[in-house]
């Protein structure tokens, strides 16, 4: 049964190189096990939903009737069912970061880590069923949004925006929250990060009264945040085809420029994020 | 070609904690070879090194001729490993788990289909593989893990304590069906393990590491050989600095004689335990127990580092 080895030093080429996943493959059987993982556990589909939903369905109609709404061209219950997006999204995300940590705790990250593909694909390939499962409940929460007598203007131009803005968006979310996953050691501290990632943003970025009606500082503090650019996109989209959210914002007077402007910054945020979220996972991953 | 070579292989954390100083050594296509050593010796992270998930400080290591720093996904392409703690996801089931490796190595579906039921059979979780994983027991859970890094056929197989945590049965049982599975598949398995049997039952050469270093590298048959035929232990009274002494100059023991507690543990080269013992009562020395037996990898290790394995691990 002994083998003599040691003396086997004379170098030769290495072997035929071995046969390796296609990108394309690598990126589905990652982002299917996330499924499979994710219909596991539905409460990671549910529970994000229902706070957005609540605000939709109830908050916005009772605010619109005992206010009178924003007084303007703009319809209050579209204004939050927009407006909720921006909490279903990051909760959502948070979610999808969370699973990162329990894998890495008690499921198969150091499997994954060992298998032949860049490593870059962990993360996108969870990056890809944030983004699924991130439409599915925006699509939810603007359908309930309607059915509870929202007003939106749909357009062909305006679901791009739409659908542009809130993509960039869950990029930006996402890569938020795996960087966050992959430098906290506990999910307590992740869990202790929440608010402040997925909470604060809600209240300053325009997501229940327009960004103009804060004290300037706040206003100034809105400008920089993706969210803001990203709901002021998605209501231009949707509700606002004057984009007064964009306005506000910009102080332009050509809303197409204004909402490419957003656009970029929301991208520049998701492209920045991404970058930083497979850098720190990478480094995370080696010791 | 070596299936695994380590050169110079070093690896120091932040803080200066040299874990592993400079591993030298080579594996042959087909052979199983044993990293023993206790807890904290360096094995895990040799480990680590060879499947790209720890950074190698210094040095140089390569699977079946493709560099892990340089072309890891060619290294981890040729490699598969059991890690020492579960790495399932418990909410798939067995065959997802399985699944989902053999498709990120590449396996085609129909193979992997045929290599999953071979493999399920031969390690005995044919009947278990579609329930979900969180209600499996430690040991087909392990052998789940065991049955996942083979679906792919690699070429080298790690396999990080194995065994740890299991009941005598199912290490024996298992341990059956890896030696099994090697006999059949011939590929090179790079085991580490602190139980001292497994290793000589397994490996066809085990490299003994202390403090991050290799103190000996060779057979289990060829380092037991090196300890003689036969071990005296004799348990003294007194100070066993001066009851080796005594030994000594009675010609028994030599320098590879060790002391652990009060017990002497002394290879017997030249003497037989009869003549041994005959000239110690001779010589007068206050001994409360005197027996021989057999040197297993125990004693090896004990000579060269001073630990006791178990203990230490």
């Amino acid at each position: 049964m002994a083998t003599t080895v040691a003396d086997q030093a004379a170098r030769a080429q290495p072997a035929a190189a071995p046969q390796q996943i296609p990108t394309g493959r690598a990126l589905r059987t990652i982002a299917g096990r996330r499924v499979a993982l994710t219909a596991h556990n539905p409460r990671q589909i549910a529970v994000p939903l229902v706070g957005p939903a609540l605000l939709a369905l109830v908050v916005a109609p009772a605010l619109k009737a005992a206010t009178g709404g924003l007084n303007s061209h703009i319809d209050y219950t579209s204004f939050v069912g927009v407006g909720a997006v921006g909490l279903v999204v990051p909760l959502t995300c948070i979610f999808a970061g969370l699973s990162v940590l329990v894998d890495r705790h008690s499921g198969a990250q150091r499997e994954l880590l060992a298998a032949p593909v860049p490593r870059a694909f962990l993360v996108l390939g969870n990056l890809i069923v944030a983004i699924a499962l991130s439409a599915l409940q925006v699509a939810v929460l603007i359908g309930l949004s309607a059915v509870r007598g929202g007003h939106f203007h749909i357009t062909g131009a305006g679901v791009a925006w739409f659908v542009g803005a809130a993509l960039l968006f869950t990029i930006f979310m996402y890569g938020l929250a795996e960087t966050i996953a992959s430098r906290v050691a506990k999910q307590e501290d992740y869990i202790g990060a929440t608010p402040a990632v997925a909470v604060l943003p809600f209240f300053l970025a325009g997501a229940l009264f327009p960004i103009a009606a804060m004290p300037g500082a706040l206003t100034a503090i809105a400008k920089a945040l993706p969210l803001t650019h990203a709901l002021a996109l998605m209501r231009y989209g949707f509700v606002d085809p004057h984009g007064t959210g964009l306005h506000d914002i910009w102080g332009a007077h050509n809303p197409a420029t204004e909402a490419w402007l957003s656009l970029a910054v929301v991208a520049a945020y998701a492209l920045a994020f991404t970058a930083i979220a497979v850098r720190t996972f990478t480094r995370a991953s080696v010791k | 070609m070596p299936a695994v070579e380590a050169l110079g292989l070093t690896k120091t954390y932040s803080g200066g904690v040299e874990a592993v100083k400079g591993l030298d050594f080579a594996v042959a296509p087909g052979e199983v070879f044993g990293l023993l050593g206790p807890n904290g010796a360096g094995k895990s992270t040799t480990i680590g090194m060879l499947t790209t998930t720890i950074a190698p400080t210094a040095g140089s290591a390569a699977l079946a001729g493709f560099d892990v720093a340089v072309q890891p996904l060619k290294a981890r392409a040729v490699s598969s490993v059991v890690f020492q703690e579960p790495v399932v996801d418990r909410g798939l089931s067995g065959r997802a788990n399985v699944e989902l490796h053999a498709k990120l190595w590449g396996t085609e579906p129909r193979a992997a289909s045929e290599r999953i039921a071979e493999l399920a059979l031969a390690l005995g979780i044919a009947d278990i593989l579609d329930r979900e994983v969180g209600s499996y027991s430690g040991g087909q859970r392990r052998r789940l893990e065991i049955a996942r890094a083979l679906v792919s056929r690699p070429r080298v197989l790690f396999l990080d304590e194995p065994t740890v945590g299991l009941d005598p049965r199912i290490r024996f049982e298992l341990l059956d069906a890896i030696a099994s599975l090697r006999e059949r598949d011939g590929m090179t398995i790079v085991l580490t393990t602190h139980y001292l049997e497994e290793a000589q039952r397994l490996c066809d050469r085990v490299a003994i590491i202390h403090a991050g270093a290799i103190v000996a590298l060779d057979t289990p048959a060829a380092l037991l050989a090196g300890l003689g035929g036969e071990l005296l232990e004799v348990r003294v009274d007194g100070d066993t600095a001066v009851a080796l002494d005594a030994l000594g100059a009675l010609g028994i023991s030599a320098h590879d004689a060790y002391v652990v507690g009060q017990t002497l543990t002394i290879p017997l080269h030249d003497t037989s335990a009869g003549d041994a013992i005959t000239a110690i009562s001779q010589a007068g020395l206050s001994t409360s127990a005197i027996s021989s037996r057999q040197p297993t990898l125990d004693d090896v290790y004990l000579r060269l580092t001073g630990t006791e394995l178990a203990v230490a691990a």
